[in-house]
């Protein structure tokens, strides 16, 4: 798949003080990225170079080869104090912006139905909960068409019920084709949601994962051994144990996650030490969402 | 442009932080004008500097009216800075119109002044408010939160440099005899002096409207360097 955005050796720094240096990373089209690292390690200037906010000292940026790219960028500080209903605020920042009252009037209809906020869309927004307020600065990102949605720390400052919510709101995006790309603390929050992981520390960029493609090729294997048997050296294989428990006195039954290309040797691993096969199926995102829920 | 002071006036009259400023200046001209007859240009000198510090007053509440996290969004939206600030300054601009039209005004339909006054007192008069509350503003501006991170600072700094200037314009200060500082000193005096000649003129030269324009020439060059100064800072 192209990526929507693709940085190349980008290297910022701010009053000497180095922040990013030469990174390189894709931002895929169509899908969730997520960019983790501690406080002060460069996300939101990573994210920022991202949505073009600010320029690179050094390294390119390219853009869906060539083509315009839309952004919408959700600041990290979520505003508190609003004294305009959704529909006041959106109008003003559209009109602000220069969109036409006529199509913005029908592009606020539209976003009050994508963030199921149609009932509430003549309300206070001083009286909203923090995650109706954020639902709202996302919309403001979002009244121009948006390609890729740029958001720093989307999560802070929200409780568990918002957090549902928000990534409630991240598949809907991704299922109308928008691109989304946030910084967070840690991905645990948005494991449902997000299909790339990149991990920042110390200037650079120590880590890539992708969700989707783990997950698509991954089976999952239950198995019944003797507890006696020793599986230390299997553990230490490419196999991501979910459960090991006992079983009675002498049996213990484990769960694990393996790659499709490890399955065949993990497998024949477990049989040699006398282990039962309890179960054995791929691994597909939808069930683990579906399981997540639980 | 217009969407922008639309909603920057919108926003800072649902704030509700106008009461404060507007309630002290309608009590002090209701004060001020409570005992009939009063001097004209006296009278006008005397609130106008009263307008002074009110628009202090309400160019720090106008700045900070929005909330610190949307102004971020809105220059977002606006796609520059520059404009963003112009916004606030016009907001404040505005205001500062309507209270001179009060102020002017009210006296007049109140029938609080002495005999004999004249079409050119009224022009004197919103000369004096209008020219001292847009200094006012341009000398306010430096202490709002773009540039004062604590609020009780940019408060501290507004009355500082408001009564600063009037002390200088009022005392006859030592370092006005030196012209170039002359030059760079709030032009508060200026103002101040036309005012205070007798009622009995009605007709002033050229040079009294000189030096209202300097003040406005003198504001307008203060919030010139403000808006490039905001311009050039980094931070939202």
């Amino acid at each position: 798949m192209n990526p929507i955005v693709d940085l190349q050796n980008v290297t910022k720094s701010y009053r000497d003080k180095l922040v990013l240096d030469a990174v390189s990373l894709s931002i895929p089209t169509n899908q969730v990225t997520a960019i983790v690292g501690k406080n002060g390690s460069g996300k939101s200037t990573l994210l920022k170079l991202i949505g073009g906010l600010i320029k690179a000292d050094r390294g390119e940026i390219l853009y869906r080869n060539g083509e315009p790219v839309r952004f919408g960028y959700v600041p990290e500080v979520t505003p508190t104090y609003i004294p305009f209903t959704p529909i006041e605020y959106l109008t003003h920042m559209g009109t602000i912006r220069g969109l036409q009252n006529k199509w913005l009037q029908q592009r606020i209809h539209t976003l009050l139905e994508i963030f199921h906020m149609k009932d509430n869309g003549n309300n206070r927004i001083v009286h909203f909960s923090k995650g109706m307020k954020q639902k709202v600065t996302i919309m403001q990102a979002m009244l121009e068409e948006t390609d890729l949605l740029i958001m720093d720390e989307p999560l802070s400052g929200l409780d568990l019920e918002a957090q549902t919510e928000m990534e409630e709101l991240l598949i809907s995006l991704k299922e109308r084709n928008i691109s989304v790309v946030l910084t967070c603390h840690e991905t645990k929050l948005l494991q449902r949601v997000v299909d790339q992981i990149i991990v920042i520390d110390q200037c650079n960029i120590i880590q890539t994962e992708n969700h989707q493609a783990q997950e698509k090729s991954m089976n999952r294997l239950i198995f019944e051994l003797t507890k006696t048997v020793s599986i230390d050296s299997i553990k230490q294989q490419n196999v991501i144990i979910k459960q090991e428990k006992e079983m009675g006195f002498h049996k213990k039954m484990i769960e694990l996650n393996v790659s499709e290309e490890h399955t065949n040797k993990i497998v024949s691993e477990f049989l040699d030490r006398g282990a039962s096969i309890k179960l054995l199926e791929p691994l597909h995102k939808k069930e683990t969402e579906f399981l997540n829920q639980f | 442009m217009k969407g922008l002071v639309h909603y920057h006036f919108t926003t800072y009259f649902r704030t509700y932080k106008y009461v404060p400023p507007f309630s002290v200046f309608i009590m002090m001209l209701v004060i001020n004008y409570t005992y009939v007859p009063n001097p004209i240009l006296d009278s006008y000198s005397y609130t106008s500097i009263m307008l002074f510090f009110i628009m202090g007053w309400f160019t720090i509440t106008i700045f900070h009216a929005e909330d610190e996290g949307q102004k971020q969004i809105t220059i977002m939206h606006a796609k520059n800075k520059k404009v963003y600030y112009i916004s606030l300054i016009l907001n404040c601009t505005l205001t500062a119109l309507v209270l001179c039209i009060v102020a002017v005004a009210y006296p007049v339909v109140f029938n609080a002044f002495t005999p004999g006054l004249h079409s050119i007192h009224l022009v004197m008069g919103f000369l004096a408010h209008f020219s001292l509350a847009v200094l006012s503003i341009a000398l306010s501006s430096f202490f709002t939160r773009g540039l004062v991170k604590n609020n009780v600072n940019s408060w501290w700094g507004v009355i500082s440099i408001l009564i600063g200037s009037l002390v200088i314009s009022v005392e006859k200060v030592e370092v006005l005899k030196i012209k170039l500082i002359n030059w760079v000193l709030p032009p508060l005096r200026y103002s101040m002096e036309i005012m205070s000649v007798d009622d009995q003129s009605i007709s002033f030269p050229v040079k009294v409207y000189g030096q209202f324009a300097w003040i406005f020439i003198y504001s307008l060059i203060v919030i010139t360097i403000f808006i490039a100064v905001m311009e050039k800072r980094k931070a939202l």
